[in-house]
């Protein structure tokens, strides 16, 4: 069964269209990164996921309607949120009894244990913690809770490469296993792309991409042609062009690799190679 | 610990390398356990399922062994194996290219020998 699967899921905010249609099935045991540019919908449809925002179309999440469903929903889904909501006077031993107190999935002890490894006291207030730190409790409180499908949405935003290393570290380490399922947006999509089992590119709120990471090894290629070979490159109708020293790089989707080897060197596309190429235009 | 993988090869392939050259270097020697796939996931910031493709060649390629419940352990006899069928490659593909250039340039084994890196000045 589908962790997720969407069917024609839309939303309007007003004249802007920020999910379009939107079909989308999520299996269990991924780690799945949407991935898109700022004002593509990705909030938005992890907000429909999460029961938090009216939708058209069908949406069914751990096999539960979220607009209907979301107190049992949320027995068995947790979240980040790029914005920090933890409240400013609230002091680390009171989230981790408040959580406690209304979460019958969390475990206090784990809790605990991940809060060991950081220097954070129970005494703090969230206001004496450094931004790294707060999501370092946000993180020892959604790892605590025994959830299925684990939501973050641009988790690691305005913190340094140590705090975001370790926080992929503890997921990977400590939280993921193949009963669970991580759906992941973020910015930073090359720290995360090899985390990633399947990628959804998302753009003016349609899906364009979705693939699993292998198959993403295998459709895309990345040739580095002389100029003598460009036109017949270009025949081949690539996804994108772009020139270095004089070469031309061209990606191409879906053509035959002993094809493509007749034209240059053939390399694999980092997916922020991908992304540039897939979402063009869109400020434009 | 930060690793950087070429784009010419997928990822797992880069990882049963990597287990395959500690083998061969005896870093792992027979009877070692492996790291668990979760381990090495988080150390590498790789997804499972790749560290368990990795995991997987190398136990059809024999070099490794899961006890059930235990996880993976280097089997008796891989360093021998894989030294077998790394010697039989090299003949196979490299041995005669090395050995058509040596022709060309006209150095003999004589010549080739009084010149070999001698014991403790290996490159």
């Amino acid at each position: 069964m589908s962790v997720v699967q969407a069917r024609g899921l839309s939303k309007r905010y007003g004249s802007t269209v920020a999910l379009d249609n939107v079909d989308l099935d999520i299996q269990p045991g991924r780690i799945v990164g949407l991935v898109g540019p700022n004002g593509a919908g990705k909030t938005t449809a992890l907000k429909a996921i999460l029961g938090l925002a009216e939708f058209d179309g069908q949406l069914s999440v751990m096999g539960l309607d979220p607009r209907t469903h979301r107190t049992e929903l949320m027995q068995q889904v947790s979240f980040i949120a790029d914005v920090a909501v933890l409240p400013r006077w609230l002091r680390v031993g009171d989230a981790v009894d408040f959580v406690g107190g209304v979460h019958p999935r969390f475990s206090r002890e784990k809790c605990m244990a991940f809060l060991a490894r950081t220097k954070i006291q129970p005494t703090q207030r969230v206001r004496e913690l450094s931004k790294g730190m707060i999501v370092q409790l946000h993180l020892a409180l959604i790892m605590a809770i025994d959830a299925k499908l684990l939501i973050l949405d641009e988790p690691t935003l305005g913190l340094d490469i140590l705090y975001r290393k370790e926080f992929y570290n503890t997921l990977l380490g400590d939280y993921f296993d193949e009963q669970k399922t991580i759906l992941v947006t973020t910015h930073q999509i090359e720290e995360i792309e090899h985390i990633l089992t399947d990628l959804l590119f998302i753009k003016e709120g349609r899906i364009v991409l979705d693939a699993s990471m292998d198959d993403v090894g295998e459709r895309f290629a990345e040739v580095m042609v002389n100029p003598d070979k460009a036109d017949s490159a270009r025949a081949l109708k690539p996804l994108y062009e772009r020139q270095i020293f004089g070469k031309s790089i061209f990606l191409f989707d879906g053509i035959d690799r002993a094809r493509l080897a007749e034209l240059g060197e053939l390399h694999k596309p980092s997916v922020a190679d991908l992304f540039v190429a897939t979402m063009k235009g869109t400020y434009a | 610990m930060s690793i950087t993988w070429n784009d010419n090869a997928p990822i797992y392939r880069q990882l049963r390398d990597r287990v395959v050259a500690m083998i061969l270097d005896g870093v792992l020697k027979q009877g070692d356990a492996l790291p668990s796939v979760r381990q090495v996931a988080a150390d590498f910031q790789l997804n499972p399922i790749t560290v368990s493709k990795a995991y997987q060649e190398l136990v059809d390629e024999q070099l490794v062994e899961k006890r059930r419940g235990l996880g993976m352990y280097v089997t008796d006899g891989a360093r021998d194996a894989l030294l077998q069928s790394e010697r039989e490659r090299f003949l196979r593909e490299e041995w005669p290219m090395l050995f058509a250039r040596l022709k060309r340039m006209n150095l003999d084994l004589q010549t080739l020998m009084k010149n070999a890196p001698t014991n403790g000045a290996q490159s």
